[in-house]
């Protein structure tokens, strides 16, 4: 059935003024245009414009988390400057990454890319988990910049390596300097993209990681999890020497 | 979007994502030789570890005969005995029988635990060919246990017929004859239950008891006349009981429990009058409301005997059907004997569970046979029983009982049997409180008063 964009117009309304505890059916007609808006593309890219701007207003967080949720279902190449814009803010960073994560667009790839460079701490972590999430191997040299020490950054730039799991980030989790929590997620990535070269038929290279991995802990590691990762690299080597 | 996880964790997902993925099963693939040399030297290794990792590899992977039978003959008796139990689990893990001779071979170890491991992996793997050496194995002690349950669980057309012929060999321990119908009867094997009734009747006790045993699981109308003579053949006592048992659970299970009961009724009527004699108690536990006409012309028969049978029959009836009955025969009687029987019987039937009555109908019977009690004894009866009805009318039956010095003790039980119902007890606490002081004023015997103070005290259950 097709939506009136007219009709749009009180929900919206509605939505610039609405806050947590409010009457969330008066936003039902937003809902249901979202939902029509896949089969009619001038629906589409309104609700896209409508949503952006509430993003750049004075609405509040509830208000913006909603322009996100419901742009993560429609949003386009047109809608990522919206959300980058709130790449920076902590109260609303993981919501516009929340969007962006499934976006097609390139764009939106983009600027999870160059905001990871721009912000600090836990909203780091966060573009490091939806860049990994996203298969972007692009921003391995930039992670590969943060894979150093002993930070939860460190750790969080480690796993998405590991998500990663390219022939390139098995190259540079090789030559990292890391301790602590931050070391043992370099091993549990090398371990994942030693899986990865066996799944992708590169076995020499993931029996070398393996090997390497296997020496590092020792032939009597002490700790628990010491023989987990002796017993993963001997089942890895396993699958590396068959076939 | 990935939500970011404290980094021990996230290394443990890491870890244990890696160790589940990375062992495809490589079926079409050849394994690689060196894999197989690799995970060899960790079985015969000594880090525990690294050998489970081997060995489940072996297990999913590394697929061929060769390897199969490279370990079972090679490797399998080279190694400690622990780990020969592991290898032979996964032996029967590859679901390959080209390891058969190497686990019969292992099935002769001195070590129990090692042929018990052979007996499973031969149950998995193997079928009719292996079943005169897990026979020959029966008997007593784990490596037995081990024989019988594979023979249970180990598939082949030609299984049950190996077995069933076992049943004949001489040669073999009665107890081992035996456990061979029980083996039949959990492989839930209709072919063997003509073996069962033929073996019924025959002259080994063990092997009678056992065929019955094995048609109380297996049989069904059909077997109920030869059942009859395996019942008839028992001689009186635990074997007839046991017989008795068995017949009764066919008659009492599925759909086609009213037939079986019927085909009881029809081998006692077929019976010449000796036999229906001895068939009469089990007719009667069978309960079968045809056969209440048999009962009611045997108790009004003007020949004492006649009587005495089937008051003796009444007195079996498994509910309370016959309870109108029994409450005029004891109004009728003027015989001692004969009213201690009655009352019993009615002391027995009224308390039942599910006897068709409701609870209310079972207190007002057992409230009934209480008046025709002519002995403390049987109201002692009446008292202990009471308390399978659990309700609070059944307690203001038994607590004005408490007053008689004769009866005390056992109302004290009585109530304590009630009270042990924590919602019952709860639901109605004033009435239970005086009651269990009552009990803690009358009461001598210490496990009564014991549990009296628990009650009292909200404790169902005893803590220690």
């Amino acid at each position: 059935m097709a939506i009136d964009p007219a009709s749009l117009d009180a929900p919206f309304a509605a939505l610039a003024a609405f806050d947590w505890g409010g009457d969330a059916t008066t936003l039902a007609p937003i809902d249901a245009a979202v939902v029509a808006a896949h089969a009619d593309a001038g629906l589409r890219a309104d609700l896209e414009k409508r949503l952006a701007a509430v993003l750049g207003s004075q609405a509040s967080r509830a208000a913006k988390q909603y322009a996100c949720r419901k742009l993560s279902l429609i949003g386009s190449a047109g809608s990522v400057p919206a959300l980058a814009a709130l790449l920076g803010d902590k109260e609303l960073s993981h919501m516009a990454r929340f969007a962006l994560e499934r976006y097609a667009a390139p764009e939106a790839t983009e600027a999870l890319r160059k905001a990871l460079g721009g912000v600090e701490g836990d909203l780091t972590i966060g573009m490091l988990s939806s860049l990994a999430a996203k298969r972007d191997a692009a921003s391995i040299p930039a992670i590969a910049t943060l894979v150093t020490g002993d930070s939860a950054v460190a750790a969080a730039a480690a796993e998405a390596l590991g998500l990663l799991a390219s022939p390139e980030a098995a190259v540079v989790l090789a030559g990292v300097t890391t301790s602590g929590a931050a070391a043992e997620a370099v091993v549990d990535a090398r371990l994942a993209c030693a899986e990865a070269m066996v799944k992708a038929g590169r076995k020499a290279d993931a029996r070398a990681i393996y090997e390497a991995l296997s020496k590092a802990v020792g032939d009597a590691p002490t700790t628990h999890r010491g023989r987990a990762v002796r017993m993963a690299c001997q089942r890895g080597l396993f699958a590396a020497m068959e076939g | 979007m990935v939500v970011s996880c404290p980094a021990p964790a996230r290394s443990l997902l890491v870890a244990v994502a890696c160790l589940a993925a990375v062992a495809p099963r490589a079926e079409a693939e050849p394994a690689s030789r060196e894999a197989f040399a690799f995970a060899v030297e960790l079985v015969k290794g000594a880090d525990p570890d690294m050998r489970a990792v081997a060995l489940e590899r072996l297990r999913d992977g590394l697929p061929g005969g060769a390897y199969t039978k490279e370990l079972a003959e090679k490797v399998l008796p080279t190694v400690p005995a622990d780990v020969q139990v592991r290898l032979i689990s996964t032996l029967a893990g590859r679901r390959d029988a080209a390891a058969l001779p190497g686990l019969v071979s292992m099935a002769a170890s001195g070590d129990e635990a090692v042929t018990a491991a052979a007996f499973r992996a031969i149950a998995a793997l193997g079928g009719g060919g292996q079943v005169p050496l897990l026979v020959a194995r029966l008997g007593n002690g784990p490596v037995s246990d081990a024989a019988r349950a594979a023979l249970v669980a180990i598939q082949g057309t030609d299984v049950s017929p190996q077995l069933a012929a076992a049943v004949g060999d001489a040669t073999l321990p009665a107890a081992a004859r035996g456990m061979i119908f029980e083996i039949l009867a959990e492989r839930r094997d209709r072919a063997a239950i003509p073996l069962f009734v033929a073996v019924a009747k025959a002259d080994d006790p063990e092997l009678r008891a056992a065929a019955m045993r094995a048609l109380a699981k297996l049989g069904g109308p059909a077997e109920i006349p030869g059942m009859v003579v395996g019942y008839l053949t028992a001689p009186a006592g635990k074997e007839r009981d046991d017989a008795e048992r068995a017949i009764l659970a066919v008659c009492a299970a599925g759909p086609e429990a009213k037939a079986a009961a019927a085909a009881v009724l029809a081998a006692y009527r077929a019976a010449d009058p000796g036999t229906q004699e001895t068939l009469l108690p089990l007719v009667a536990r069978v309960g079968d409301p045809a056969a209440l006409a048999i009962i009611d012309a045997l108790v009004a028969a003007p020949d004492p005997a006649q009587r005495k049978l089937g008051l003796t029959a009444l007195s079996r009836w498994p509910d309370a059907a016959v309870k109108d009955r029994l409450l005029g025969l004891l109004a009728q009687t003027g015989d001692d004997g004969e009213r201690r029987l009655l009352v019993g019987t009615l002391i027995r039937i009224a308390p039942i569970p599910n006897n068709g009555l409701s609870d209310a109908q079972r207190l007002a019977l057992l409230a009934d046979t209480m008046k025709l009690c002519t002995t403390d004894d049987d109201r002692r009866r009446i008292l202990e029983r009471a308390g399978a009805i659990r309700t609070v009318e059944t307690l203001r039956f038994i607590v004005p009982s408490l007053d008689a010095p004769p009866l005390a003790e056992n109302a004290a039980r009585g109530v304590v049997e009630l009270a042990h119902q924590q919602k019952l007890r709860d639901a109605n606490k004033p009435e239970f409180t005086a009651a269990l002081e009552k009990v803690l004023a009358v009461a001598k015997d210490p496990v009564t008063r014991e549990r009296a103070e628990r009650y009292l005290q909200g404790k169902t259950w005893e803590r220690r």
